[in-house]
C-alpha cells in the first residue's frame, strides 16, 4: 500500500507540471505581454466604449471589498461607540435647534458638532436665538461647504448666513461620484492659501488632539472610510427628549455630540447618502446611511486610528502580471496539449481564480485593513484565454516572416 | 503541589471572569418604563447606564432596548417587572469571521439556483402590483385634531400625506349635512389657517372637516366648534381660579395653555403657552413646551 504523501504527491505534482511547464517560454512572456498591450491600447481609445455596456454600467460603482460589508458581516461584530451621541434635529426649527444645543451645552460635551446649514436669514426673533447659541458656545463646531466648479478645477467657500458667529467650523465634503458610494473623506482643503480642516477633523481636534496629530501628520488627500458602525451602534437621542430633560444627567458629559438629522425610516431619503454597508452592493438600491451617521464614522476610526493603507497601483499591476503569467502558462498548456478540455478548464481556472483572488483582497482588507485592486488582476485572467487566439496568429505570422521561434508554429488550431 | 496552585489560580479567574459585572445602556425607550436600583424606583431615562442588579419596570404598552456591555443590542416589550441579572445571555458578542463568512458567501451563491428569470418563470415574480391602494387612506390627521374649539386668532388645521401629492381639497362641513361641504379649498400645503374661512362659519355651531388629496375621497371627518367668545371666557376665568397662592404670572400662563390644550382650545392655547415663554424666556420647559406644541401643529 502506498503512503499518504504519494497519495496526494502525484495530483500535486500533475498541477504543477501543468502550470510551470510552459512559464519559462518566450511564447508565455510574449502572450502574456500582449494581455497588458491589449488593455493599454483599450485605455488609450478616447471613447467611452462603454455606454451600452450593461455590466459596466451595473458595477459602475462597485468595489470589491464593499462585499465585506454588505454580505459577510464586516462591522457587525464592532462595539458600540460611547464617544459619540448623536442628537436627532429632525425637523426642528432655527429656534429649536438652538434650544437643543443649549440643552446638550448643559450637560458638558468635549466637543458639539451640527450638521446644518443656513443659507439665508429667516424669521429674524429665531436668527437671533441660534445667532446668540452660536456666540455663546465655543466649542460647537458647524459644519461649512466647498462648492467644487469645474470639474475641481476652482473651490469656493460657500457663506453661511451666521458665518461671523461660529467660533469652530469644519467642511461637511465628502468624496464620492454623484449619487455613489461614499468610500473616501478628504481631511484636510487647501483655500486661499489657507487650510481647512474637516467636520470630522475639526471635532477630533478638539477631542483628542494627539489622534488629530496623527491625522494631520499622515496629510493625505483623501482617506478611506473604514466603516464600523450603523446607525444603531451609536446612541442617538431625540432632540425633544434632550430638551424635556428625558435624558439621563451625565448623557453628553464628556463626548462629542453630533447634532444632525437622523432617520432609520429607510422610505425617508433625506440627507442619505449610499455607503458600502448598503444591503445591495450592485446595481439600482436606496441610499442607507444618514450623512452625520457617516461623520460619525469618520470620527471614530480617526479616534481609534484605523487607516486603510491602499497599496500603491505598481503592487497592483506587479501582481497582475505575476498572476497573469501563471495562469497563461497553465493556459498555453492545455492549448497545446489538450486542446479538447482548454475552454472547459480555462471557464474552472478563471471562477476559482475570480473566489480565491476575491478571498485574498477580503482577507487583507478585514484582517490588515490593506486595499489590494483585484479587479485588475482579474481583467487580466478573463482576457488572458482570448488573448491566446491572438498571439497564436501572431506568433506563426511572425514566425514564417521573420523565423520567430514559437511553440505554435507546428500545433495550430 | 505547583501544578495545585497553578489550578486554583486558573480556577479563580475563571470565576472572576464568569462573575464580571454586566452594564446596561439604555438606548431607547417608549412608554412608561421606571428602573429600580437600590430600592429606589426612578423613571427611566435614554443614555443611563445601569448595572445588572437593577430592575426594570415596563408598564403596558411599553418598551425598551438596551445594549450591554457596548455590544449586544436587544428589546424588551412585554410589560413586567425584569431582573437585569436575567439578560445574562443577552450579553454574549458575537464573533464574526469574514474569512469564513466569504466561503459560506460563495458556497450559498454558487448551490443557490435562484428562481429562473421573470421570462421563464413568471410566478416567482409576480408579487409587485402595479396599481395604488385604496384601501389605505392617503391622508394622515393627527387624532389631537379630532375636535378642535375654536374662538378667535389664527390656528392651523394640518395633515400628513403619504403620497408626493402637490395639491389637497380641504372641505367643511355643516353638521346637518355631512354629504356635501359648504366650502372646498384646493391647497399646495398640507395645512389651512383658520382664519382662511373664519368668515364661513358661525359661532356657537359645529362643523365637520377634512382634507384630501386632490381628486381622492377621504371619509375621516374631524370636528370644529366654533366656541362662543362668553363661553370661552367663562372657561379662562374658572381656570385662573384654579391656581395655587403665589403662582407667578408665566406660571399661570402655562398651566392654563396646558389645560386649554387639554379642552381642546388650540389656538387659545398656543397664546398662553407663547405668553409663558415671552414672561419667562430662561425657563427651557416653557420654551421646549412651545416648541413641541408648534412642531405637533405645524404652526411656523
Amino acid at each position: 500500500m502506498k503512503p499518504f504523501h504519494k497519495h496526494i504527491g502525484r495530483p500535486f505534482k500533475s498541477v504543477h507540471i501543468r502550470i510551470t511547464k510552459y512559464l519559462l517560454e518566450r511564447d508565455t512572456m510574449f502572450a502574456t505581454a500582449w494581455v497588458f498591450i491589449f488593455i493599454l491600447m483599450v485605455g488609450l481609445i478616447p471613447l467611452n466604449t462603454h455606454f451600452f455596456d450593461p455590466i459596466k454600467l451595473a458595477l459602475e460603482d462597485f468595489d470589491f471589498n464593499d462585499i465585506a460589508y454588505s454580505k459577510l458581516g464586516k462591522g457587525e461584530d464592532t462595539k458600540f461607540d460611547n464617544r459619540v451621541v448623536i442628537v436627532n434635529i429632525g425637523h426642528a426649527d432655527r429656534e429649536g435647534m438652538a434650544m437643543m444645543i443649549e440643552a446638550g451645552a448643559a450637560q458638558n460635551p468635549k466637543v458639539m458638532g451640527l450638521d446644518a446649514f443656513f443659507e439665508t436669514e429667516k424669521d429674524p426673533h429665531q436668527d437671533s436665538v441660534l445667532r446668540e447659541v452660536f456666540e455663546k458656545n465655543k466649542n460647537l463646531v458647524v459644519i461649512s461647504r466647498f462648492k467644487y466648479l469645474h470639474h475641481g478645477e476652482e473651490i469656493e467657500l460657500m457663506e453661511d448666513h451666521f458665518q461671523e458667529s461660529f467660533a469652530q467650523q469644519g467642511f461637511a465634503n465628502v468624496v464620492g461620484e454623484d449619487r455613489g458610494s461614499i468610500r473616501h473623506f478628504a481631511p484636510f482643503e487647501q483655500y486661499k492659501g489657507k487650510e481647512y480642516n474637516s467636520f470630522a477633523a475639526q471635532l477630533v481636534k478638539n477631542y483628542d488632539p494627539p489622534k488629530f496629530e496623527r491625522l494631520f501628520k499622515r496629510h493625505k488627500e483623501t482617506e478611506i472610510i473604514d466603516y464600523s458602525r450603523r446607525t444603531e451602534k451609536y446612541l442617538v437621542v431625540e432632540g425633544e427628549d434632550l430638551m424635556a430633560g428625558n435624558i439621563a444627567d451625565s448623557t453628553l458629559t464628556g463626548k462629542i455630540v453630533l447634532f444632525g438629522y437622523v432617520n432609520t425610516n429607510p422610505n425617508d431619503i433625506e440627507d442619505k447618502v449610499f455607503t458600502p454597508m448598503n444591503e445591495k452592493f450592485a446595481g439600482k438600491s436606496i441610499p442607507d446611511m444618514n450623512g452625520i451617521v457617516v461623520h460619525a464614522n469618520i470620527i471614530s476610526q480617526i479616534l481609534d486610528g484605523r487607516y486603510i493603507k491602499k497599496l500603491p497601483s505598481w503592487v497592483t499591476w506587479l501582481v497582475a502580471i505575476l498572476v497573469g503569467w501563471l495562469h497563461m502558462s497553465f493556459f498555453l498548456h492545455y492549448y497545446l496539449e489538450n486542446h479538447i478540455w482548454f475552454h472547459l478548464v480555462a471557464k474552472l481556472a478563471q471562477l476559482a481564480s475570480a473566489i480565491l483572488f476575491g478571498f485574498i483582497g477580503t482577507y487583507l482588507f478585514d484582517r490588515y485593513r490593506v486595499k489590494l485592486d483585484m479587479s485588475k488582476t482579474l481583467v487580466v485572467i478573463a482576457l488572458s484565454v482570448d488573448i491566446i487566439y491572438f498571439y497564436e496568429a501572431w506568433a506563426v505570422w511572425m514566425h514564417k516572416k521573420f523565423n520567430y521561434k514559437t511553440v505554435f508554429h507546428q500545433k495550430h488550431h | 503541589m505547583k501544578r495545585l496552585q497553578f489550578l486554583l489560580v486558573m480556577f479563580l479567574a475563571a470565576g472572576t471572569a464568569m462573575a464580571q459585572d454586566n452594564s446596561f445602556l439604555l438606548y431607547s425607550l417608549k412608554g412608561n418604563v421606571s428602573v429600580v436600583d437600590n430600592k429606589v424606583e426612578t423613571k427611566a431615562k435614554v443614555g443611563q447606564l445601569l448595572k445588572s442588579s437593577a430592575n426594570l419596570k415596563i408598564a403596558p404598552g411599553g418598551m425598551a432596548t438596551l445594549i450591554c456591555n457596548q455590544a449586544s443590542m436587544f428589546t424588551v416589550n412585554k410589560a413586567g417587572n425584569y431582573s437585569l441579572n436575567k439578560f445574562k445571555d443577552s450579553c454574549r458578542e458575537g464573533s464574526n469571521n469574514v474569512s469564513a463568512n466569504y466561503i459560506k458567501y460563495v458556497w450559498n451563491q454558487m448551490t443557490s439556483h435562484g428562481e429562473g428569470s421573470p421570462g421563464s418563470n413568471r410566478k416567482a415574480f409576480m408579487n409587485t402590483v402595479g396599481a395604488v391602494s385604496r384601501s389605505i387612506n392617503n391622508i394622515w390627521i393627527d387624532p389631537r385634531l379630532d375636535t378642535v374649539n375654536y374662538t378667535a386668532g389664527d390656528f392651523p388645521l394640518s395633515w400628513k400625506s403619504y403620497t408626493d401629492a402637490g395639491e389637497f381639497q380641504f372641505s367643511l362641513y355643516n353638521s346637518s349635512n355631512i354629504a356635501d361641504p359648504f366650502y372646498t379649498q384646493v391647497t399646495s400645503k398640507s395645512k389651512i389657517m383658520i382664519n382662511s374661512f373664519a368668515t364661513k362659519i358661525k359661532e356657537g355651531s359645529s362643523y365637520y372637516w377634512t382634507s384630501a388629496v386632490k381628486g381622492e375621497e377621504n371619509d375621516e371627518l374631524k370636528v370644529l366648534n366654533f366656541v362662543s367668545k362668553d363661553t370661552y371666557d367663562k372657561l379662562v376665568s374658572l381656570l385662573k381660579t384654579q391656581g395655587g397662592a403665589g403662582e407667578a404670572p408665566a406660571e399661570q400662563a402655562y398651566r392654563i395653555a396646558f389645560m386649554l390644550e387639554d379642552a381642546h382650545y388650540l389656538a387659545e392655547a398656543y397664546q398662553y403657552y407663547s405668553k409663558a415663554a415671552q414672561l419667562a424666556p430662561d425657563n427651557v420647559l416653557y420654551r421646549s413646551t412651545l416648541m413641541s406644541f408648534k412642531k405637533d401643529y405645524e404652526i411656523k
